[in-house]
């Protein structure tokens, strides 16, 4: 009790430094709460930018579906797949579509795209494509009407009203079939090849356009809890798939998407690693300062029957102190800045990463373990940093010592 | 009598060739219990180093320092510091007390390393407190108290271990004549009532009129050992 009081003290001897070597820890743990917030805050962006757009968070297929979205892979029966999953609790929405490509033609120009047929109302549940209208109307399930995207729009030169032709192949026959639309609205999603190319037809009639009955080509499903979808063990990934059709969450949907954000998490490591390096380098300076101005005392201490070890400890008990005080600073001004920003988010200017448009503020994401994890290992740096010169302390000569003192 | 300490041709030098320093050269001395010993002589003579080799502070490049029959040459570094800790006790001419701790902290730190409990330590300290004329300055801080106050509580804390040997370096050096003299009477009313060995390097006059025996070293080596 009297080496922890000793070390208490012993901070307080010289205020100035132990301030600043506490500002320097405090602000390693700062940095490393903000940065990890931040990433979190980035990751959850882009992962509801590609899952809630448009994709969702995990979709069922016809296997060898998505390799070329050819029209002749569809899923035969679907109302058992959609009955299970209206039927299944932990999932919010589930959304069935049709998927193909064709010329999209005005009077004035023609150009190739994705005609999604799908259903107005479950999509609400399941992408954002009636909160990506900005002129003109949602699909209400009339004929004829058809979203485009707002470069696409651009491209055709239209305006909403006008008419437009969408010629495709259909499904069995694979013969070329023509169908009129009006411009019942314009959308606009951020990424420039979603805006470009995508349109979006009511389901119904792109199942008769297509002559596919009530096949599907993709039923698009969000989870109530977003973490199911990256839970491959999940029992509907299993239920609905088999020989022809598969059931993949996102991240098996985008690997490359999954890998990278894999790396953004390394991120947080490669900082902290900086971050650690460079306040250890503090602390030993602090604690090799903080030596040499008691070395006398230090000689003294051994020359009275102090033990080796009891000045390691008297050592690391003071830089356990240091990350105490440190933490506690560190702790309470990390969460009011990252709660601040997770609020109000952080400029950041407009920017497309991996195709998900970040735009505006970037906000963090308060975790748990920012604030149970980061402050046992900033502590634990500390403490791994003043073993040095703790030995040093320890190794000290008394005779040698005792003569400074004079 | 019997002989607590015991130097068999302790040689320290300190440097190498040109700036060689023979500090000590081949000295032998035995001291008995309950001596009151002052090694005298002028600046450079050795006494210092004599007192440290003793103590086991320094390590002689040859010769043997035998304490209450150990060899303390064959002692690791931790049977060593536990040694110190329980037979020798250290005044220093610099009083080095420990500036954070209070004098009654400073005294009770060599309990603690003994693993003396709680209680006994707070006694042992009221003790040694009234033992040094420092009753009710136990709570003071080293930079409240004066350098004779500080002297005596350096003198406490080495008493408060109950060593068999005090070793004193220069213990009133940088103390006026009046509280020199008061505290070397505190240390030989402890060395008469608890017939404890002390052993002092010092040119205070003082000191060698109260010494039972002087030994007197010039260029390292005994120049004359007389019992008074």
């Amino acid at each position: 009790m009297l080496s922890l009081k000793l070390a208490w003290r012993n901070l307080f001897r010289n205020i100035r430094r132990t301030i600043l070597t506490c500002l320097l820890i405090s602000s390693a743990l700062i940095v490393l709460i903000l940065t990890d917030g931040i990433i979190l805050g980035m990751v959850d962006v882009m992962v509801g930018g590609i899952t809630h757009t448009l994709e969702g968070e995990a979709q069922v297929n016809r296997k060898g579906f998505r390799d070329n979205f050819e029209v002749e892979y569809v899923i035969e029966n679907p109302d058992d797949i959609l009955s299970e999953l209206d039927s299944t609790e932990y999932i919010a929405g589930n959304a069935p579509r049709v998927i193909v490509g064709g010329m999209i033609a005005s009077p004035y120009n023609t150009t190739g795209g994705l005609i999604y047929g799908v259903d107005a109302t479950r999509e609400e549940s399941v992408s954002k494509i009636k909160q990506a209208v900005y002129e003109g109307s949602y699909l209400t399930g009339k004929e004829r009407e058809i979203l485009i995207g707002s470069e696409m729009a651009d491209l055709l030169e239209v305006k909403l009203g006008d008419r437009i032709i969408v010629t495709a192949a259909t499904v069995d026959t694979n013969e070329i079939t023509q169908e009129l639309f009006r411009v019942s609205g314009f959308v606009r999603f951020g990424p420039e090849e979603m805006d470009e190319s995508f349109a979006f037809i009511n389901l119904s009639q792109a199942q008769r356009f297509l002559g596919l009955e009530n096949r599907l080509h993709q039923i698009a499903i969000r989870f109530k809890d977003p973490e199911d979808s990256k839970n491959r063990n999940l029992p509907i990934f299993a239920a609905l798939t088999d020989d022809q059709i598969e059931t993949l969450g996102w991240l098996d949907l985008q690997p490359s998407i999954g890998a990278m954000i894999e790396m953004t998490n390394y991120s947080t490591a490669i900082v902290g690693t900086i971050l650690f390096l460079l306040t250890s380098l503090g602390v030993i300076n602090s604690m090799f300062m903080s030596i040499y101005e008691r070395i006398y005392e230090f000689g003294v201490a051994k020359a009275i029957g102090t033990t080796p070890l009891q000045i390691v400890q008297l050592v690391l008990f003071e830089a356990l102190l240091l990350a105490l005080i440190s933490c506690f600073f560190g702790l309470v001004l990390g969460y009011l800045l990252s709660t601040y920003f997770a609020v109000n988010g952080i400029p950041m200017g407009k920017m497309e990463f991996s195709g998900v448009v970040l735009d505006g503020n970037m906000y963090t994401k308060l975790s748990t373990y920012q604030f149970v994890a980061f402050p046992i290992y900033v502590t634990l740096l500390t403490i791994v940093a003043a073993i040095y010169p703790a030995v040093f302390a320890a190794r000290i000569v008394p005779t040698q010592a005792l003569q400074r003192a004079l | 009598m019997t002989t607590v300490i015991e130097t068999r041709d302790l040689y320290r030098h300190f440097g190498s060739e040109e700036t060689e320093v023979v500090a000590l050269d081949h000295v032998s001395i035995e001291i008995e219990k309950g001596e009151f010993t002052a090694i005298i002589g002028p600046s450079g003579s050795g006494k210092t180093t004599l007192l440290h080799l003793i103590g086991g502070l320094d390590e002689p490049d040859s010769g043997t320092v035998t304490l209450s029959g150990s060899n303390i040459a064959a002692m690791s570094g931790n049977e060593l510091s536990d040694f110190r800790r329980d037979h020798i006790g250290f005044i220093f001419q610099a009083y080095n007390l420990i500036p954070v701790l209070s004098a009654e902290e400073n005294i009770e730190y060599i309990m603690l390393l003994q693993g003396v409990n709680a209680v006994a330590r707070r006694q042992r300290v009221k003790e040694m407190l009234a033992l040094v004329g420092l009753e009710g300055m136990g709570d003071r801080r080293p930079a409240h108290l004066s350098g004779g106050q500080q002297q005596r509580v350096a003198v406490a804390r080495a008493m408060a271990s109950n060593p068999d040997i005090i070793l004193a370096d220069e213990p009133t050096a940088n103390l006026d004549s009046k509280t020199g003299v008061s505290l070397l009477e505190v240390m030989r009313d402890l060395n008469q009532e608890r017939n404890m060995t002390f052993i002092f390097s010092t040119h205070d006059e003082k000191i060698m009129e109260r010494a039972t025996r002087l030994i007197h070293l010039r260029d390292g080596k005994v120049e004359q050992d007389e019992r008074k």
